[in-house]
């Protein structure tokens, strides 16, 4: 995407602390994903500076359009985050890449000139809307796969078995998320994008909610050892602690033209310079991310950026497995990757992980005085997607 | 050319087309001529269609016999000789079904086959069955059952209508037989509806409906039985001869399927058949195998490795064994349990009444209203009562699709549950099984109780597992009504009912009662009264012996394993683990008095009983639990359990593997062949159906007899030979060595 006056730009990002799906200790169990949601609309466009009146759209990602998600959600959002009448909503699915994809989207309007302003945001409430209920895929997408596609964790057996990557290896990466996340929970640098909503605790008591739920700071190879594979009993490698944890949670992005930036004098975090979605075989969703960063970085808008070039990246962690497999086959350092750690930590609410993912990687960006940062991610069925950011000197 | 464009998908279902189309419907025309071969009528129509109309005389649902073959061929040549025809339907005239499947005498008579022989078969069926997409366009309507040769037959036609009846179903049962198609059904199936979705279908040999079939796209349309000759013929007008040539060359080539799906695909569904079948079945990974393979290939070199594949597992022992087994199921459901038959077939029972609401008397009950008969449920206990009607209500209501009760059956199967505190209650019933408490006295005092409040001809019967009969009957003033009625828990899912006969039980009684347990759904087996009856009996010396050898040091998690390995659906700890030890320890005594020369009551388990190791109910007993009840999962064996055992230890023996196996099997076929010496039972099969029905006995090895005649008198005499110091319980009976003699067979 050119530089010029129609140049994407993220001026505010932010997110909830994210929940565990789970019916008596999670989060919140009482709090509905479209309050989450609300609640992060609101904090981006005050955190932002942005004149509400000149925001055109809520482009909002979720993958279960349904109950307290459903009647396009994002409209709801919008009027719930009581900005004007005249912003406008719509809700938008790419399973676990939506709030990516809806970032992608709003991107894509600025550029062509044919909108500006706009909140991007993504919720997901595992616990609510439980992703298997209420899906009745045809038996003809089966002809050219196979039903077992639809277990992701399937995938990432397949994946693991099929690549040579051990239940240690899995366990090991995941250990090194969970210090990551730990570590940067407390040195305090997830508190500039946290959005406290005030949840419960396990005990029921409210609870203004600043920390994520699934990290555990004290977490061994000796604890996840003891796990039972869950996807495959006894002979399979992929257990609950190598797999994302169900999640509830929100995050949200005010995206805009350079130049609306500039007359409204907010101070940019980071630019859109590319962005690709591609389709995998779906019984490979895991290595999503590799096809579409291959293809975001030959995007001429791309043009002389390798991935050595790349400070940071979000990869987003479904599975250790897959996420260790794309980390191989593109190359990546490691040290670079998920610096705060992923989803196998913080959580992996499908909707939200997107816009999560993203906000992440501009704080930890903006933090590290880096320039270009990767947010990409696997998606259910066998797509990937990813997004190219480029800091902006006046974040700094 | 991907399987997006594969036969016919592009097309809109048919059923869209016909909305709003029904006014326009014409009668159908006249035959203009008329020809009847035994199997089959060809009608050929003025509108230039032609109609081949199945019935196959004395079969009850057609089946495809050689005569069918060689009449559809027949039909085939005159078609051929006159004008041509615009289109070709093939359906059945007969109710309720197109083809229920190959006739199973030909199947039995491939035993006797060599492979090449048995391609044979295959090849000149798939030749016949070819010819159906060679010339005009052919259209199956499926209305009722159409399932493994029917199935293929409907999948050779070019296209196929189902009616969505409730009787009809489509599926390929030859899995369960221990064979795949062999009439080019994984080659046609895999082409129409995908490998993966194929090998679904046939390697788990489940049935589906007419719009579940639709979805699959094994069927080109569902529509309702009264419409659905005339779809056919719209199908027919819809399709011009190039759509169907152009169909016709996309089934006959490879199927494209993407590497990294065919190499998950693979490696997934192995995993599941093999946890599915614990590898003892050849045919599931047969089936999987010669799918994936056969889309490699064109549809002609696909047929031939289906072909070779299906000589292969005709040869198994597998299939023989299941395919004996089948018709063993088949032969109880026409045995009426009575030697001579019966001067006339018994009366169906017209209102049946339970006494008794704990957990086999719920199920009983249960099992009533699920097979849509109404029942009658006492108990004095007014509490237990109302408790045990929710569950009946869920249990008779269950959706198994859905996983949960369906609550608008449940709310109509209500009406049907009579519920009373009284026996008052029973004055109408002509059926009371009696399912109170194990206790004799108990029993028989509520046995009394019945016979009064019954009408003179009432039937009683008793569901019990460890009380004599006779002892039983002497509550009874006229016991020629009486009989044991043994339920097997869980009643929903275990088949298997063992009727007792006690010394004064009528013919008639048998009869009325085997009869009410068929339409129960049930396999009824007839023994005559003996301790233990006939399953428990053959359980004990199995449960018996595994606990010798715990006392002689052998790992309880390897004596399981190794009856696993067996086939059997766990090992005998765990058995022992589920049943309760407390529950084995009463009926241990029961069978040692009678056997005490070959069971004794060992101390083993009173030991655990009184150190409060119950088992899964207690949450510890020879394993330690996670939890208690069904869900309790085992997580290993602790010191404590060891401790107890050394106890009451026995020399160690050398205990191979093997040695475990036998010594946990033979005693159990010793017991049996006492069994049928004592004539218990009416014949060696009934001690087979029983194992498996009641036992989990691995059907894949035919059953206990079965077994025994796989491995030959000769060599169960050698295996038994280093076992003979254990005592009688191990040493052959007069009737084995009769049979080393006679070289007569454990299943004649």
């Amino acid at each position: 995407m050119a530089k010029d006056t129609t140049t994407p730009v993220i001026v505010a990002c932010c997110r909830t602390v994210i929940g565990r799906a789970h019916a008596e200790k999670g989060l919140y169990r009482n709090v509905r994903g479209d309050e989450l949601a609300a609640a992060v609309v609101r904090a981006a466009v005050e955190r932002s500076g942005v004149d509400p009146d000149t925001i055109e759209d809520v482009v909002l990602g979720a993958t279960q359009q349904r109950g307290e998600l459903g009647g396009n959600v994002a409209r709801c959002v919008a009027l719930m985050a009581d900005l004007p009448f005249s912003t406008a909503g719509t809700t938008v699915n790419r399973l676990c890449g939506s709030s990516l994809e809806a970032l992608a989207r709003a991107a894509h309007a600025i550029a062509a000139g044919a909108a500006d302003v706009q909140v991007v945001a993504g919720v997901e409430h595992m616990h609510h809307l439980p992703m298997e209920s209420a899906v009745d895929i045809h038996p003809r997408v089966f002809a050219r796969s196979s039903r077992g596609m639809l277990s992701m964790g399937l995938t990432a057996e397949h994946l693991a078995a099929s690549h040579g990557i051990s239940r240690r290896a899995q366990e090991e990466y995941a250990v090194e998320s969970h210090r990551r996340a730990a570590a940067a929970t407390a040195a305090g640098l997830f508190e500039d994008e946290i959005v406290p909503v005030v949840g419960h605790d396990e005990q029921g008591a409210i609870i203004e909610a600043w920390i994520d739920q699934s990290i555990r700071a004290d977490t061994t190879l000796e604890a996840m050892a003891a796990l039972e594979p869950v996807f495959l009993p006894t002979i399979g490698t992929v257990t609950a602690a190598t797999s994302a944890p169900l999640s509830d949670g929100a995050a949200a992005m005010v995206v805009m033209s350079e130049a609306e930036a500039t007359r409204q004098k907010l101070e940019p975090l980071a630019r859109v310079v590319a962005t690709a979605v591609i389709g995998v075989p779906p019984a490979a969703m895991g290595t999503g991310p590799i096809a579409a960063t291959r293809k975001l970085l030959s995007r001429p808008a791309a043009a002389g950026i390798a991935l050595a070039d790349i400070d940071l990246v979000e990869l987003n962690e479904a599975f250790a497995a897959q996420a260790i497999h794309c980390i191989r086959e593109l190359g990546l350092d490691a040290a670079r990757v998920n610096v705060r750690g992923g989803s196998l930590a913080i959580g992996h609410p499908l909707g939200a992980s997107g816009a999560r993912i993203t906000t992440t990687l501009l704080h930890a960006l903006r933090d590290s005085g880096g320039r270009y940062g990767l947010a990409t991610m696997c998606i259910g069925l066998g797509q990937g997607i990813a997004v190219l950011f480029e800091r902006m000197e006046s974040s700094r | 050319m991907g399987l997006s464009t594969f036969g016919g998908r592009e097309e809109l279902p048919l059923h869209y087309r016909f909305s709003g189309s029904r006014q326009a419907r014409i009668n159908p025309p006249m035959p203009a001529s008329v020809r009847e071969l035994a199997t089959l009528t060809i009608e050929r129509a003025a509108d230039g269609i032609a109609t081949i109309s199945f019935a196959v005389r004395d079969h009850r649902q057609n089946v495809i016999t050689r005569q069918v073959f060689s009449d559809l061929s027949e039909a085939l040549d005159d078609l051929g000789r006159g004008p041509r025809p615009v289109g070709v339907i093939l359906r059945s005239t007969k109710e309720g079904t197109f083809f229920a499947g190959a006739d199973l005498d030909r199947i039995d008579a491939l035993g006797s086959m060599p492979a090449a022989e048995v391609e044979q078969v295959c090849d000149t069926g798939k030749a016949i069955f070819g010819r159906l997409s060679a010339s005009w366009p052919t259209v199956a309507v499926i209305d009722g059952t159409c399932l493994g040769g029917g199935l293929e037959l409907a999948l050779a036609c070019d296209f196929r209508v189902a009616t969505n009846a409730a009787h009809t179903s489509l599926g390929f049962p030859e899995v369960k037989l221990g064979l795949l198609p062999g009439w080019g059904g994984t080659v046609r199936a895999s082409r129409l509806i995908g490998p993966g979705p194929a090998i679904e279908l046939i390697a788990s040999g489940e049935a589906i409906d007419g719009p579940a079939a639709e979805r699959l796209t094994l069927v080109d349309a569902c529509v309702p039985p009264d419409v659905a000759l005339e779809s056919a013929g719209r199908i027919i007008a819809m399709r011009s001869g190039a759509a169907v040539a152009e169909r016709r060359r996309r089934l006959a080539e490879p199927v494209v399927l993407d590497p990294a799906e065919r190499d998950f695909l693979e490696a997934t569904t192995a995993v599941v058949i093999l946890g599915r079948t614990g590898g003892h079945y050849p045919a599931p990974p047969a089936i999987l195998e010669a799918i994936l393979a056969g889309a490699m290939l064109d549809a002609e070199a696909a047929s031939h490795l289906e072909s070779k594949t299906f000589a292969r597992l005709a040869a198994t022992p597998v299939h023989r064994s299941l395919l004996r087994v089948f018709r063993l199921g088949e032969r109880n459901r026409r045995d009426p349990g009575v030697g001579r038959a019966v001067a006339e077939a018994p009366s169906p029972i017209s209102r049946a009444a339970v006494v008794g609401a704990g957990i086999m008397g719920a199920g009983i009950a249960a099992r009533h209203l699920r097979s849509g008969l109404g029942v009658t449920l006492v108990d004095i206990d007014a509490d237990a009562l109302a408790r045990s009607v929710p569950g009946i209500l869920e249990e008779a209501a269950w959706d198994r699709g859905a996983k949960r009760a369906d609550p608008d059956a449940a709310m109509a199967l209500a009406g049907r549950l009579q519920t009373a505190t009284s026996l008052e209650a029973l004055a109408g019933a002509d059926l009371v099984i009696e399912s109170v408490l194990e206790r004799t006295d108990l029993k028989q005092k509520v046995l009394a109780d019945i016979e009064r409040a019954v009408s003179p001809t009432a039937i009683i019967g008793t569901n019990t597992s460890t009380n004599p009969i006779a002892k039983l009957a002497e509550a009874i003033s006229e016991p020629s009504r009486f009989c044991g009625m043994h339920f097997f828990n869980p009643v929903r899912r275990m088949i298997l009912v063992e009727v007792i006969r006690g010394p004064a039980t009528s013919d008639a009684t048998v009869a009325a009662v085997v009869a009410h347990a068929k339409r129960l759904g049930k396999c009824p087996v007839v023994v005559r009264d003996s301790p233990g009856f006939l399953v428990n009996r053959v359980l004990m010396p199995y449960l018996h012996e595994s606990i010798e050898m715990v006392r002689e040091g052998v790992e309880p998690a390897r004596i399981d394993r190794v009856a696993r390995r067996f086939g059997m659906p766990m090992g005998p700890i765990e058995l022992y683990d589920m049943i309760g030890l407390d529950t084995a320890f009463y009926a241990g005594l029961v069978l040692s008095a009678a056997y005490g020369d070959r069971i004794d009551a060992s101390p083993l388990i009173p030991a655990f009983v009184k150190a409060g190791r119950l088992g899964r109910k207690s949450g510890v007993g020879f394993y330690r639990f996670r939890g208690t009840g069904p869900k309790a999962r085992i997580v290993g064996v602790d010191d404590d359990a060891a401790r107890i055992v050394s106890r009451y230890a026995l020399p160690p023996r050398d205990n191979t593997d093997r040695t475990i196996a036998d010594r946990l099997l033979l005693p159990m076929l010793l017991e049996a062949l006492r069994v049928l010496d004592e004539g218990i039972v009416r014949e060696p099969s009934d001690i087979d159906l029983a194992v498996i029905h009641a036992l989990g006995f691995p059907a894949f090895r035919g059953g206990l007899m079965a077994w025994a005649d796989s491995l030959g008198v000769d060599e169960i005499l050698r295996r038994l030979e280093p076992l003979a110091d254990l005592g009688v319980r191990m040493q052959p009976t007069a009737s084995l060595l009769e049979r080393a003699a006679s070289g007569r067979k454990f299943t004649e």
